[in-house]
């Protein structure tokens, strides 16, 4: 039995080769802003929040009440 | 360069090998190497061979699928299932069973929670207990039993102090007695912090006698308290709630005593107006506000006559 | 160009039926669980009860069906790309009789209740070694005919194929290093957070190295061979590659949101959780942009429409899961049904879809001949995807609903339902989810009575000896 064996530039499109949508750059690049915002904000060493200390925040506002 | 790597599948694994370990290396190998991924309360004790082999079971049997063993720091989770979990309790844990998916109730704080028999007769016939519950029965562990020897070497592998006569105590112990034990334990080692607010403003039932509470009281009491202390409140695995025996001291009490009792639970020494509980009822101040709560109890009291 | 020598076809084709076969066990050990979620009679002590087949039906799919085609399709594009047989041939063939030892054995093993209760790493110790060298068989095979191509560049296809094949090997051997206590039981070498932390960096992985990269190598080479378009964007293929190889390893410590796992961690793995929307939507945009040329293909060619929904629904999947992940989503929606949602919009949508469509592509090549029915084949796709759909939508529902139930408290501050209550909440979105599943599972005997005639049409099977 004989096949066709693929040609590899059959696989990639010339003319777009070296596209990338401009949509998907401000995603990628906007993740990475957001991500330093989050890690900055959700970090103890850096901002000094902790799960703990939002507890007891969230158990205060509750007694309030 | 960029053209040889996709020419060079060697070079191309090592580097795909490299990109890869970089994350592994940041947020697992790293902290395996610090403290704070080791931590150990001080009050926690190794797993006995018994409790181990119902850790074992717990593991075999797939429990970890549909219950957790971790309260997370929210403020509703702590009021249904106790103190939030605390890294220190899992050094003996290989591995953790925390779990991922909540089909039955968080286990974490569960050891002491209910007496030994509330659990067998739970394994036993869950449906019992909760009619429309979807846990099955497990009441076939108890043809199983206990391999000493297997339980020596479980032991000795996880390097965790035991007695030549801790394993003679095996023979004759089956699963259903080791996942039961293993149970009990599970939590203790943080102490229990007292409910909220268990106290009533009112010493006195403003509902007894009232019909609409008494219907009310019925359907709560019926899912929640009849399965231990029978559906007519002459006891069972609990005492009477018909009878004037409380904390095993005959004699009447208001009833601020025992909506105390209902609202905080009793462990197992408590002493409440010089009675001494002997423990094994839960809590019900964070699952029944105070009006369910003397409903319950004007049922309760409709069903001495 | 031609060629006259002979691929190795009937390794490929064993792996396919082979993975068909599993998959048709964890299909149906799926469908009882769903049932015992409601009926709790259905637990048939001790094998058969809801703890035990749990197990089953996830190893079953994940390694059986999902590995078994992955394998079987790895060989089958590496033959392609490399244009040579694969090097060592009967070893390969070997590494198709252990493969379906090792799967007759963890299923055996996991009824039984050897269960490690790492979440897919259950199987036992002496089930690991056999596990790894099945895997050093395949790397063997794999590097093998990739070092001795006859073709100098290597497509993106093989990229993904390579990076499986390294990272699964680092994941699988860590995770299941454990204390041997006897023959049938070990202990985790790690304890509490510690292990937690091991488990999920390897749980998250090989969801990334299993239903990820491997279907993705899939998508980017049978998306053009299927519909003749080249794929839109080159550089597009490189930078998504790379930032997912290197984000998803990060990513594990989602699972353990508010869990005492240290803060930092947690943050981080949510953090590289959303990053990775960013690589994940670069195959998405890609595969739109490569079909955009000439839509009319999703109606002309039966096969595009199964890679266009396969890459949507990952598309879905990945916004779903970093969304989950955040501390926000994950508060609400951790430990409910919308977690279990979650893994099956990928596995059902994503994963079986793709991987479904390949094997289309592939077995009338290797019988030499053509598709039995392409209107059987359209039915299949539609059964799965409302089957899928059903399954999903009602997950994410109750999921939802359970979380807030659970949140629910009264004026005065007590929790306004008992677990009990929100359980019996779940029953009518449960039962739906049986249904889904049934619809599915018609789908997919749809796709295996299809593949059977295929074969059943094709000439002889053109052998092995190159």
């Amino acid at each position: 039995m004989q096949e066709d064996l693929d040609r590899i530039e059959d696989f990639e499109a010339k003319e777009t080769k070296h596209s990338l949508p401009i949509g998907w750059l401000v995603l990628f690049w906007g993740l990475i802003i957001w991500g330093v915002y989050y890690l900055y904000a959700y970090t103890p060493a850096f901002s000094g929040w902790s799960q703990e200390k939002a507890y007891e925040e969230s158990i205060k506002v509750g007694d309030k009440k | 360069m960029q053209i040889n790597l996709y020419k060079k599948p060697v070079l191309f694994a090592i580097v795909s090998a490299v990109v890869i370990l970089i994350g592994t290396i940041a947020t697992m190998f790293i902290p395996m190497l610090t403290p704070q991924m080791h931590p150990k309360l001080e009050n926690l004790k190794p797993y006995t061979p018994l409790e181990l082999m119902g850790r074992d079971v717990y593991m075999k049997e797939g429990c970890h699928y549909c219950h957790t063993q971790t309260v997370r720091p929210l403020k509703t989770e702590v009021m249904r299932y106790g103190e939030y979990s605390k890294a220190g309790e899992f050094a003996y844990d290989h591995p953790f069973l925390w779990g991922s998916k909540r089909t039955g109730p968080d286990l974490a704080r569960i050891g002491g929670k209910y007496p030994d028999a509330w659990h067998y007769g739970h394994f036993e016939d869950p449906q019992k207990f909760f009619p429309e519950s979807n846990m099955p029965k497990y009441g076939w562990l108890k043809n199983n039993p206990i391999n000493p020897s297997e339980a020596e070497a479980s032991v000795k592998a996880l390097g965790f102090p035991y007695t030549k006569a801790d394993i003679e105590k095996l023979k004759g112990k089956n699963e259903l007695d080791a996942i039961v034990a293993y149970i009990q334990v599970l939590g203790v080692a943080v102490a229990k912090k007292p409910s909220d607010k268990p106290k009533s403003d009112m010493t006195q039932n403003p509902l007894i006698g009232n019909k609409e509470a008494i219907a009310i009281g019925k359907k709560l009491y019926d899912t929640n308290c009849a399965a231990c202390h029978g559906a007519d409140g002459r006891g069972g695995i609990g005492p009477s709630v018909v009878d004037n025996v409380w904390l095993n001291k005959e004699g009447e009490v208001g009833d601020g005593f025992i909506y105390a009792i209902i609202a905080e639970g009793t462990s197992t020494g408590k002493e409440i107006e010089g009675r001494i509980a002997k423990g094994g009822m839960p809590p019900y101040a964070s699952q029944f506000d105070e009006n369910k709560i003397w409903a319950i109890m004007a049922y309760m009291n409709s069903l001495k006559k | 160009m031609s060629t006259d020598y002979q691929f190795d076809n009937q390794t490929v084709n064993g792996f396919i039926v082979s993975s068909i076969f599993w998959g048709v066990v964890g299909i149906v050990i799926g469908l009882w669980i769903s049932i015992q979620m409601w009926a709790p009679s259905w637990n048939i002590p001790p094998y058969f009860t809801f703890g035990r087949l749990r197990v089953v039906h996830t190893n079953g799919l994940a390694f059986g069906l999902g590995l078994g085609a992955i394998f079987g399709i790895f060989y089958y594009i590496t033959m392609r790309l490399t244009k040579r047989p694969l090097m060592f041939p009967k070893l390969a063939r070997f590494h198709l009789y252990l493969f379906n030892i090792a799967i007759a054995l963890a299923a055996l093993s996991l009824f039984a209740g050897m269960n490690q209760s790492l979440e897919y790493a259950e199987l036992e110790w002496p089930l690991d070694i056999v596990v790894v060298i099945m895997w050093v068989i395949f790397a063997i095979v794999i590097f093998g005919t990739i070092i001795k191509r006859r073709e100098e560049q290597m497509y993106i296809s093989l990229w993904y194929i390579i990076v499986t094949v390294v990272a699964v090997a680092i994941l699988y051997i860590v995770n299941n290093l454990a204390i041997p206590a006897t023959l049938t039981k070990s202990y985790h070498l790690f304890a509490g957070v510690n292990s937690a932390n091991v488990q999920w960096w390897y749980g998250h992985n090989a969801v990334g190295f299993v239903f990820t990269t491997p279907i993705l190598a899939m998508f980017y080479y049978f998306l053009p061979k299927s519909t003749g378009i080249p794929i839109y964007s080159h550089r597009l293929s490189i930078i998504s590659f790379w930032s997912l190889v290197f984000a998803y390893l990060w990513t594990g410590a989602h699972h353990l949101v508010y869990t005492p796992l240290p803060d930092w961690i947690q943050t981080l793995g949510i953090v590289f959780t959303m990053f990775l929307i960013a690589p994940s939507w670069g195959s998405v945009v890609n595969g739109y942009y490569t079909v955009a040329s000439d839509w009319s293909k999703m109606r002309t060619n039966y096969l595009t429409k199964f890679f266009i929904l396969g890459i949507t629904f990952y598309g879905l999947q990945t916004i779903q899961g970093p969304t989950q992940g955040l501390r926000i989503v994950s508060q609400l929606i951790h430990y409910t049904d919308w977690i279990p949602g979650h893994v099956h919009m990928g596995t059902m949508g994503w994963v079986t879809m793709t991987a479904a469509a390949a094997i289309y592509y592939v077995v009338p090549k290797i019988y030499n001949t053509t598709i039995y029915s392409e209107k059987i084949a359209n039915i299949h796709f539609w059964f799965v995807l409302v089957g899928q759909l059903i399954f999903s939508i009602t997950m994410w529902i109750t999921g939802i609903q359970q979380g807030a139930l659970w949140k629910a408290t009264n004026p005065d501050g007590s929790l306004a339902y008992t677990f009990m209550e929100g359980l019996v909440k779940n029953y009518p979105y449960w039962q739906l989810r049986t249904l889904g599943g049934i619809i599915f599972t018609v789908g997919m005997l749809f796709f295996i009575y299809n593949i059977y005639m295929t074969m059943k049409k094709g000439k002889t099977l053109s052998h092995e000896k190159a």
